[in-house]
Parts: C-alpha cells; structure tokens; sequence
C-alpha cells in the first residue's frame, strides 16, 4: 500500500484548519502518511503538521503558490505524485481544495470524489447521500492515486505530538500554469465567530419580544467564549436583528456542536436550518413548541429568566 | 387619395408591428373555438371585465359601442365628401339608423367627459406610469371625431339632406345653429372633411399608439388560454436531444411568443393590474402594467433588429433581463393572477414573468439566493425542506385506519395526496390529520402513498426550474399510475392545480378534488354528521389563489364553514378579487422586501373584519396568515377549514 497524503491548504501563511482534520484521517488508514503545504509559511507549519501525524511534509514557502489560483499547486503536487506514486491525497472541500483536486483529476485521470464526510481505506470513502439521510461507502475504482475531497468539519483532529521531515518542494512552475492570478482578497469583517463555523450558536426566536433582548444572547455567546449569536425569521422579519443573523430555510444553515435556541417555536422555515446541530437545547415556555420534541434538553420556561441564570452559572464555572 | 394615402400610412407603420408578431414563437394550441368565440361575445363585445369597475366599465363600453354603431357612418362620410346628396344605401336612408347614431355619438361625448373625469379628477393611483399626455391626446380625437359627426349631421339636416331629421333629436336640436343657406353648404362641407380627416388621422395614428388595442385586443382575447389560469404550458426540455436553439424560457425578444407580443400590444396601460397586484400594494418595484411596458418598449426599440432576425439575420439583442425589467421585479411576483383576472384584453402577466424566470434560473443560474435551499431540497429530498422521505408517514402517528400504499395494493378509491407542508410543517400537519379523521369519520378508507410521494414540483416550477419540476411530474405520474390512481384528493391548493391541470400533460389523467370540495360532498350527503358542537364566533374564509381565482373553487369551503354553524363574514377582498398570502410563485422560499409585507396587508384585512379565525384552505396561506397573526401578537386564530370542521362534527379539540 502506498502513502496517504493530505493537501494542507494554506491561508494567508498559516496552515488552513482542515488540515489537522485531514492528517487524523489520514492516520487511520494505516499507511506512512505525509502532507504537501505549498505557499509562504508552509515550512513552519511543518510543526504543526507533524503533531498531527504527517511524517513528511512536501514544503514550499514560494509566493508562486499564493500569487496564483490553482495551477501552480496542481503542478507542484502532480510532480510529487508522479516522483512518490502514493495511493490516496485527501484534499479539504474548500474553494482551494476543489479547485486544485478537480484540476489535478483532469491531469492523472485517476478517480475523485467528492463530498466525502470520512475515509476508511484508500479505496474506500464515506459519504451521504438523499440530503444526509442515508451513508454509505463508496469504492473507489481506477488507477492510484484516489482523489478525495473531503466536508470540512467532518472529524474531529487529534494530535499525536510527533515531528515531520521537510522536504522541500521545487518552484519552477512552467508560464502556462500561471493562468489565473490572485489579485485580492477579501476578507468579510464580522464580529464574532462566523455563524456557519462557530461551535456554538445561540439563536432567538419571536419570544424574546424585541431587539433588546438580543444583548442577553450577546452576553451568553460571550460567556460560553466564540459563539456565535443567530435568529430565527421571525425576529428577522421584525427588524430585530438583520438579515444576516438569520438561521433557517431562507438564511444560514448551521451545524454546531451544540445549538441553543431562545424563544424559538421551531417551524420548519427554520428547523432547516439548524437540524445539523450535534445537540439542541431549547428554552420556550410553551411546552407544545414543535422545537421542544426535537431537542436533546429542552426547557419549559421563560427565557428572561433562564438564559441570565445559565450565563452566570457558566461564568462562575468558567471563572472558577 | 386622401383615403389611399391615410391607408398607405396606416400599413406601413402597422405592418413591421404585424411581422413582429408573425416573427414570434408560435403560441399554444387553439383548443376550444366554441369556448374562445363564447369569449369574444362576453368579454369583447360584451365588456364583460371592463364591467369589473362600474364607471370606468359603462364609460369605456358606451365609446366602444359608440364605436361599433358608427363604423358605418364613416363610409357615409366618404360618399358625402364626393358629394353631399350621396349617402349609404339602406342605412343612410333609415329612421332607426339615424337614431342610434344620433343617441351614440351624444353618448361618446358622454364617456369622453366621464373618462377626463376621470384622469383628471379622480386621478386613480392605477394611472401611475402610464402615458397621461398620450391618452389626452386620444381623448380628444374621439371627441373630435363625434363632435364634427354630430355638427356635420346638423348641418344636412339644416339643408334638408336628412330623411328623418325627429330620429335624430341631439343633431335636430343643433341645426338650429345653422340658418340653411350658403353659409351652411360651406359650413356642412368643413365638417364632413374635418371628421373624415380626423377618422383617417386617428387610422394612421393607431399602430404607434397604445391606442392599437382597438385591432389587438380582439385576436389577444382570442389567443389567451382556455385552461384554468393556473396551468403553465409546458417546455418539455429532452436533454438528451437538445439543439442550440433550445430554448430554456425568454431571454431575448426572439424567445417571446406570439401571444406574448401581442399582450404587450394590447396593453392600454389602463392600470387595473397594477392595483390589483400585490407586490405592488406592498411598495415592491413590480407592477404587471410597467412590466408589460418595459417589454414593449423594448420590443418596439429592438424592431428593426427582430425583423432581421425573422429573415434569418444574426442579430444583436439586448437581454429582456434587466433591460426591459429588472431582476427583483421578475423575483417579486407571487403568481397570484389577479392582474390576468383583472385585464380586460386578457393579457397573461405571469406566464411570461414564468418564462424570464425559466430563462435566469436554467440557463444562467440567477435567481435570490435564499431560494437555493428549496431547490436542492426539491432536488435531493424531493420536498422544498429537505426532510427525508420516511418521515412522510409521521403524521399518521396514533391514528387508526391510514393505509400506505404499497406497490402491488389494489387501486384505492379515492388517493389522499398529503403534500410536502401537509407532511413535514406542524401547522399544516394538524390540517392533514384533520382531514384523514374527517374521511375515516365518513367511512372513506384514507389510502396516502408516504414515502412514495414527491413533491409535485409546483414550487420549482413556479420558480422557472421547468427541468426540475418535469422530472417530478414524470416521476409521481410513474408512481400514481402504477398505484392505478383514478381520483385524488389533495389538501394543498399549490398541489391541487398541479395534479389537476398540469399533470395531463406528462401521462396523468385524474379526477383530482380540494378536501374542501370533498369534505363539503360528504356534509351534503349526509355522511359526515351534523354539528355535535355548534361553533361560536365568527370565521372570515380567505380565498387560496390556486384554489379560487385560477381554480374557480368559491363555495365548497364557505359551504363547509357554514355547517359548522360558525357566523361567517367576507373580507372587503374576497372570491375572485381574492388578495394573496405572499407564498405562490416560490415566494415562500424567499425574502420579501420592500414596504410592507404581503401576509401582514392580507391579515391586517382579514383581522379589520372582526372574525375570530381566519379559516384557510391551503397550508402556504396557513403558514403565512399564521406568521402574521404571531407576529403583531394577534388574537385571531388561523386554522384550516378542515380543522374547524373537525371541530364541530367530531367535538374534539384539534390534534
């Protein structure tokens, strides 16, 4: 069996997230596996990779690989592949990860899929299918090395403390590859934790009756420490909160790993939208709220007076 | 000459209008001749729509009449101008004739003042946008015309060229004007040219005004569909086959049909739509009549380029989207056909708003984000929230006698079609489970097909992704017919007009009924009790756009609510001029902007009545009246009809 590799997308010259995710993976396939980083830092964050279980890292801190979309990283990481011959590189369902898995599809003509939540063997990968109702394994046919884009936030990573070789990775990229440059980045500026990623989301519904409530969510999420503070359209709609708080159907759609909803009665507009969420925990004073059946605790009661008693409490806890 | 000359101009401008037309995509078949001459007698010389305004409707159908009874006298005219002895055969010579043209053309001055009463006094809001100077203009020619008819009668009469001058006694009574001698000859020959030449002018004027409804509107009225209004006409896009030319809905003025033109040159920019249309009450950019304009507008501009593009040219042409219209305005209509309603020349607003939509969401992927989430759960799921299809069944959870369908069953009598709302949103599954408890009260073995069930694809289809809304249908017509499915009962008014209308197209004939009208058959013939417990207060129904305006379905539901012995009372807009919740055409799977928001206007109608509950018939209506009810914290109930039949009849309190 050959080596397992994960693609470590670097952003803005740190070691994108997904990577540690990819390399605890990686590990449980059983094989030597190894990690390419390919832009400026990519050779500090060798360390970081190696705690989690790469045992080399192909390495370039070449500003050709942050200056360029795709094409050079497909270059790159075709060259290695064509040198080492490994049998899986996992690559992370960001924009990056897509780009460069799909481009490099084209160019081995090897198998890729896509959308994968898990790997459990180099020809074997996990997915969901019918909107998350049904999972299954899917074999991975044809030619070595597969291709596997896997869902952010999949697994959870776990460290193993041990160090990588570098090895460094040339950066002669031909003028063809160099197609499309990168002349900006955006940044969204927001307060907070981004909904979709925060591990925890506290969201208010038509029941806390008015914007000022809100503060009392703020000071919640800031209590549990990055969360992250959502609405349901109701409290949209009535100019509470903007649009961009909004959870559900016709806004975000979340997964955190724990969810509390705050006076929200749980119409399906936006149980949609946060049906993902690991453990929900409701708190709305009519017991009949079609939000109460579907939570993991739910509480019968005021809101007013439960989310102020369940911030201090988590402060004292947290303090002590 | 003047005659030759006024006819040559009159085609040359009309002609290009004619071969735009011509150029168009064919419409849909012409079914129905009976139904469609029946229309030509009620709404075209009848005025049957026009009627829907009383004033406005009796002036535009006297000038119209007017109009019809003095089409003769311009033949008359013609022969006078050659020489004022000669006149019509029979009719310049007849008492009755003199009469009714004498009555008519007093009564055009009649309508002329009435409808610059009208512009100019009332100053209705419908009139915003529309070109004001422009029908000034036609005004007073109309009135012209007549005035110089009615003085130029008056005047042969003053020189005894008139064989029944007491028939006439408006011109009788003016002739008093003229003192018959040389003075009057002259006199009588200026107004026999001057009406001629202004009835010529008006001929030459017609095909760049809006005025050319006078020609248009007849063959549009002709041309409008005969199937209910809520059936679409089909794509039927064949992947497999596609040629370049496909084409995925309008996005140019070559993709429009003939029927469509033809709208845009009926349109008189009368502006009954616009006050009728819901998006526009509620201060959105949308309003049918300037989205009608925008099109011709640009139509009219792009003219020389269609005609070329009609001769096999390669031509240039703008986007309709957002040329003639913006994005938001195709986004903000709800579907609900009050506008198609309300045209008095039968002008279909939605099915080409549909047809942009087609064009942006299938060939260029354009469309308000938020509603991707009901796409792909469409797509995924098979219902717009993406809930598994095992939990189809779970409303049925504690009670008796629901039989799933398995495939191999015997066909069921009568198929209960859930829906997707009636399945998975709580509200409308208290609805669904008073119905199943209502049929099994009667006896009726309800038979639902759960997990087997798609989404019909209304809300895709509505939306413009016909692809997605073909393979549904396809799908559930595979299903239902193998299930030897004959009759359905649907609860959702979106389904109901998709089943019943639609559905025919892809294979599946069946006799499909609202629960409304089932569960009104079953009071009337006795199988669902009387009342055991009277209901107290009074309900408002509000009519479901699918059910009533584009289904005709009224009186089932009022039928039923009645039964239950409730107090009934009617909104100030109800049946036909029924106003929408907000949810058709997709907008339940979208934000909505603008001032107000159109379930909060309807609930705030429904809430002005006094009623304690505002009974519904469809669950969209349910979840966006009941929103509305939540949010300004009021304490009208909103429930289905079926639930407050369950009520009433099965004296218990809602599941």
């Amino acid at each position: 069996m050959g080596a397992a590799w994960v693609y470590a997308e670097m952003v803005g010259g740190h070691v994108h997230e997904s990577a540690a995710e990819l390399l605890t993976i990686a590990r449980s396939l059983g094989a030597e596996v190894a990690a390419i980083a390919l832009g400026p830092g990519a050779t500090d964050a060798a360390a970081e990779l190696g705690a989690h279980g790469a045992a080399t890292v192909y390495a370039s801190d070449d500003e050709v690989f942050s200056g360029f979309a795709g094409g050079p990283q497909t270059f790159a990481v075709a060259g290695l592949i064509e040198e080492h011959r490994p049998s899986i590189v996992l690559f992370p369902g960001t924009y990056e990860g897509r780009d460069v898995a799909g481009r490099l599809q084209a160019r081995t003509g090897s198998t890729l899929m896509a959308n994968a939540i898990d790997v459990v063997g180099t020809d074997r990968a996990r997915t969901e299918i019918f909107g998350g109702m049904k999972v299954v394994d899917v074999q991975l046919a044809g030619p070595e090395p597969h291709l596997v884009l896997v869902r952010p936030r999949s697994v959870t990573p776990a460290r193993t403390d041990g160090t990588a070789q570098v090895v460094a990775v040339p950066a002669e990229i031909p003028e063809a590859e160099r197609g499309a440059r990168l002349l900006e980045r955006h940044e969204e500026v927001a307060s907070g934790p981004k909904l979709e990623e925060a591990k925890v989301v506290v969201s208010g519904g038509r029941g806390l009756g008015g914007p000022e409530a809100f503060a009392m969510l703020d000071a919640l999420a800031e209590a549990i420490g990055g969360a992250a503070v959502g609405a349901s359209r109701a409290a949209v709609d009535a100019g509470w909160v903007p649009y961009s708080y909004q959870i559900g159907q016709t806004g975000k759609t979340v997964k955190p790993e724990v969810y509390i909803a705050a006076g929200i009665s749980g119409a399906l507009q936006h149980i949609v939208g946060m049906k993902g969420a690991k453990r929900i925990v409701a708190i709305n004073k009519d017991a009949d709220a079609p939000i109460l059946k579907m939570a993991d605790l739910g509480v019968v009661g005021d809101v007013f007076q439960v989310i102020p008693a369940l911030t201090e409490e988590i402060r004292r806890r947290t303090s002590s | 000459m003047v005659l030759a000359a006024a006819v040559a101009l009159f085609v040359a401008r009309g002609r290009p209008r004619l071969d735009i037309v011509r150029a168009a995509r064919p419409a849909g078949p012409l079914d129905h001749p009976g139904a469609r001459a029946r229309r030509e007698l009620v709404q075209v010389l009848g005025q049957r729509k026009l009627f829907q305004k009383a004033i406005p409707g009796a002036m535009h159908a006297t000038i119209f009449w007017g109009f019809l009874i003095l089409l003769p006298t311009i033949a008359e005219a013609m022969l006078a101008v050659i020489d004022p002895a000669w006149t019509l055969p029979y009719l310049g010579h007849a008492a009755w004739f003199a009469f009714l043209q004498d009555l008519f053309a007093t009564l055009v001055i009649v309508g002329v003042g009435v409808a610059f009463f009208i512009r100019k006094v009332q100053r209705p809001d419908r009139f915003r946008g529309s070109h004001m100077q422009e029908a000034d203009r036609i005004l007073l020619t109309i009135l012209g015309i007549v005035t110089t008819l009615l003085l130029w009668n008056a005047s042969r009469i003053a020189l005894g060229y008139a064989d029944h001058p007491d028939a006439a006694p408006v011109a009788n009574a003016l002739s008093s004007l003229f003192s018959g001698g040389r003075s009057t000859e002259v006199a009588e020959r200026i107004l026999v040219w001057a009406h001629l030449l202004l009835v010529l002018g008006f001929l030459t004027y017609l095909p760049r005004s809006k005025h050319l409804h006078i020609i248009t509107a007849a063959p549009n009225v002709y041309l409008a569909k005969t199937a209910p209004s809520g059936y679409l006409e089909p794509l039927r896009i064949d992947l497999e086959g596609t040629e370049e030319d496909t084409r995925f809905g309008a996005a140019v003025a070559t993709d429009l049909t003939r029927k469509q033109v033809l709208d845009l040159y009926s349109c008189t920019e009368c502006g009954r739509c616009q006050e009728v249309c819901p998006a526009w009450a509620t201060g959105k950019p949308l309003s049918p009549k300037l989205l009608i304009m925008g099109l011709r507008d640009q139509v009219v501009a792009e003219a020389p380029a269609l005609l070329s593009a009609a001769s096999g040219g390669i031509v240039e042409l703008q986007p309709l989207v957002p040329n003639a219209v913006t994005d938001e305005v195709v986004w903000d209509c709800v579907t609900c056909g009050a506008c198609v309603r309300e045209c008095p020349v039968d002008i279909e607003h939605v099915d080409t708003i549909v047809d942009l939509r087609r064009n942006l969401v299938m060939a260029e992927s354009r469309f308000p984000p938020e509603a991707g989430t009901m796409l792909r759960g469409v797509e995924n799921s098979e219902n717009p929230w993406g809930q598994p299809a095992s939990a189809r069944t779970e409303w049925t959870q504690g009670l008796d006698g629901i039989h799933v369908l398995e495939p191999g069953d015997p066909p069921p009598e009568v198929l209960f079609w859930v829906g997707c709302a009636g399945a998975f949103d709580e509200r409308a599954k208290a609805t669904t489970r008073s119905i199943a408890r209502l049929l099994t009260a009667a006896g009726i073995d309800v038979a639902i097909l759960g997990p087997r069930e798609r989404c019909t694809g209304d809300p895709a289809r509505r939306m413009g992704h016909e692809y997605l809304f073909q393979t549904l249908a396809e799908q559930n017509v595979e299903t239902l017919n193998g299930a030897g499915v004959t009759k359905i009962v649907a609860s959702c008014a979106h389904c109901f007009n998709t089943l019943a209308n639609e559905y025919p197209d892809y294979g599946g004939a069946y006799e499909v009924v609202h629960h409304t009208e089932l569960l009104a058959g079953l009071i009337r013939d006795g199988r669902l009790g009387a009342a055991a417990a009277a209901a107290s207060g009074t309900v408002t129904y509000h009519d479901a756009c699918y059910l009533g305006r584009h289904n005709g379905r009224y009186d089932a539901p009022r039928d039923v609510l009645r039964s239950t012995g409730a107090g009934t009372v009617e909104m100030p807009r109800n049946r036909e001029r029924s106003f929408c919740c907000g949810a058709g055409g997709a907008r339940m799977w979208m934000e909505e902007g603008g001032d107000a928001r159109i379930n909060d206007t309807r609930f705030a109608e429904a809430e002005g009545t006094g009623a304690d509950t505002v009974a519904v018939a469809c669950p969209y209506c349910f979840v966006m009246l009941d929103d509305a009810a939540k949010a300004k914290g009021s304490e009208v109930r909103v429930a289905d009809v079926a639930t407050l039949l369950a009520e009433s009849v099965l004296a218990e309190p809602a599941p």
